[in-house]
């Protein structure tokens, strides 16, 4: 048997490589986000620089509108996740709890659909939200994440949702309670801790949404945060690099803390459902 | 009392069918749809054209070259996932100090969103200031800043690797959620049988991977084969078609070019290779449930 102590060395020495990749881009994001503007293009180029200009942060939000981009994207990310949930807590219960005729046919619809992605479909989406006026409309934006989000909360939930005993619910309908009282008094509440998983797992989904956002939203006051970020550096001559990364750090540090403390969920998610 | 009691899960399920109908099945009708019709710049259908618009697509060199590429792309950056996660949720999943840490870290680029990402690399390989330029200078490897993402097969080869980096997490995920129902019992008898750590892992935990393999490759594959944000972010597709791949070829003819028809035909293609990829996932995936209850019911 190896030493646990010898291990560990030769573990973070075969990950170190890795390690090194990963934390690239958050230190260039740091590095450059504090950094005084004149000091972004020097030769021969270097990672120090004379002093940490904080107010790079400052004048990013003034100038790339970050306010109304955080908003935006809080919007749609919280609408889409409460939209999700909604339609999914009782497709995910019936799922669990209940035999009936089509069941199979529903999962394999709902595989089906957490398959396609929206940039096949995003052309005939445009066409549709154009057809219904919703185009430069951040709800076109909430209605499609919850869709697309859906399948993973359904799955997501009702792997959980196995794991409560089915007994504490019959229990209460032999003491008289009736369905609907179960349901919001006894399972509800043991299904929060799964319920809350999820919902950050899709937050941070619409939070990240790319593709979509670029496509319906055409006005830069609608943005969210990816689509203002993006468009910071697409086909301009002068691309501010410092208000750029500065913007990254603001948009992107909360969401990898949070998701960083709920990381072990996913995996007991996957071991639960057996990646279903 | 007993019809409404049966009737109860359909009502449940209703809701989410019609959301998934509307936003993702209706679209793919008016693709269908809009591809066989001439269609104007600003999306109005003009009549039927037949198969135009797919004759257009067949006879387009650079439908070709954006194939191929993506072929390229989706082989390299499954293929590399996989290679790198295996060993890497092996280590995860054995008992070392740091390892929340090290889960943590390898974790990180999934709770990014690959817009950002690819943003931050684009600064990080400029080609004059880059901090990557600056790392390999004072490490004394290249004389010189390197252009990366000027010409195109290296700009392809740096997405193709930054693909590898952003998909690690969801691969290790997968592989971490299969390594953990593995039965202990198989691997105390080994021991007891006197088997190597190697062999464990090559007669063992192989073979018993390989539903989680199987998976992690199909859903890779369609992840991948989708995946516009990296290529469009940091080269849009340039320079000179040179990174095209199928997504981002067919974005710029919807929404730069307006060919609304041709763009619809290349979707309409696309959509039935994901379907086969689907298709095996779905099999698959009930195989592996079979396979599970057989299992479940030979242990008890």
């Amino acid at each position: 048997m190896i030493s646990k102590l010898k291990k560990t060395v030769i573990y973070w020495l075969l990950l170190a490589p890795l390690v090194i990749v990963i934390l690239f881009p958050f230190a260039v994001m740091f590095v450059t986000a504090v950094r005084p503007r004149e000091e972004l293009f020097v030769y021969p180029p270097r990672w120090t620089f004379s002093q940490f200009r904080w107010d790079n942060f400052v004048d990013m939000w003034v100038k790339t509108n970050f306010g109304g981009a955080l908003l935006n994207s809080l919007y749609v990310s919280v609408s889409a996740t409460v939209l999700a949930l909604l339609f999914s807590i009782p497709a995910a219960y019936a799922l669990s709890r209940y035999r009936f005729p089509g069941k199979g046919l529903y999962r394999n619809f709902l595989l089906m659909t957490q398959m396609m992605s929206p940039i096949v479909l995003v052309l005939g989406l445009f066409r549709l939200m154009v057809a219904f006026g919703l185009v430069n409309n951040l709800n076109s934006l909430v209605i499609t994440y919850a869709a697309f989000n859906m399948a993973f909360t359904i799955w997501m939930l009702q792997s959980y949702f196995n794991t409560i005993p089915r007994e504490l619910e019959e229990a209460a309908w032999m003491d008289g309670a009736s369905h609907y009282f179960s349901l919001v008094k006894i399972f509800l509440p043991l299904a929060v801790p799964a319920m809350v998983v999820t919902a950050i797992f899709t937050f941070i989904n619409s939070w990240n949404e790319f593709v979509l956002a670029l496509t319906m939203i055409r006005s830069n006051d609608d943005f969210t945060l990816p689509v203002m970020i993006f468009s910071q550096v697409a086909g301009r001559y002068q691309i501010e690099w410092h208000h750029v990364m500065a913007a990254t750090v603001l948009a992107t540090v909360p969401v990898a803390i949070v998701f960083s403390w709920l990381q072990r969920y996913l995996i007991r998610g996957m071991a639960l459902g057996a990646v279903k | 009392m007993k019809s409404a009691l049966r009737s109860t899960p359909l009502l449940m399920i209703v809701p989410s069918l019609l959301l998934a109908m509307f936003i993702i099945g209706y679209p793919i009708i008016d693709l269908a749809w809009t591809s066989l019709q001439e269609v104007s710049r600003f999306g109005q259908l003009r009549g039927f054209n037949g198969w135009d618009n797919f004759a257009e697509v067949f006879s387009d060199p650079l439908f070709y070259g954006s194939l191929w590429r993506t072929v390229i792309w989706t082989v390299a950056v499954v293929g590399g996932t996989l290679l790198l996660s295996l060993p890497i949720a092996l280590i995860l999943n054995d008992e070392f100090y740091g390892r929340g840490l090290a889960r943590v870290i390898i974790m990180l680029p999934w709770a990014i969103s690959l817009t950002m990402t690819a943003v931050v690399w684009r600064w990080g390989l400029n080609g004059r200031a880059g901090l990557l330029n600056a790392t390999l200078m004072d490490l004394h490897l290249i004389a010189e800043p390197v252009e990366w993402l000027a010409t195109a097969p290296m700009a392809f080869a740096t997405e193709i690797l930054i693909g590898i980096l952003v998909s690690i997490p969801f691969t290790t995920t997968i592989f971490l959620g299969g390594l953990s129902s593995m039965p202990q019992d198989a691997y105390e008898a080994s021991m007891v049988d006197g088997a190597k750590r190697w062999d464990q892992l090559r007669y063992l935990t192989l073979p018993l991977m390989r539903p989680f393999i199987n998976i992690a490759i199909v859903l890779n594959v369609i992840y991948v084969f989708n995946s516009l944000p990296i290529i469009w972010v940091m080269t849009e597709g340039g320079p000179a078609n040179g990174t095209d791949i199928l997504v981002t070829y067919l974005y710029k003819l919807a929404f730069r070019f307006g060919q609304l028809g041709k763009a619809s035909a290349i979707s309409l293609i696309m959509f039935g290779v994901l379907l086969v990829f689907t298709i095996i996932y779905v099999v698959m995936v009930m195989r592996a449930e079979d396979d599970g209850g057989a299992a479940g019911e030979a242990s008890k």
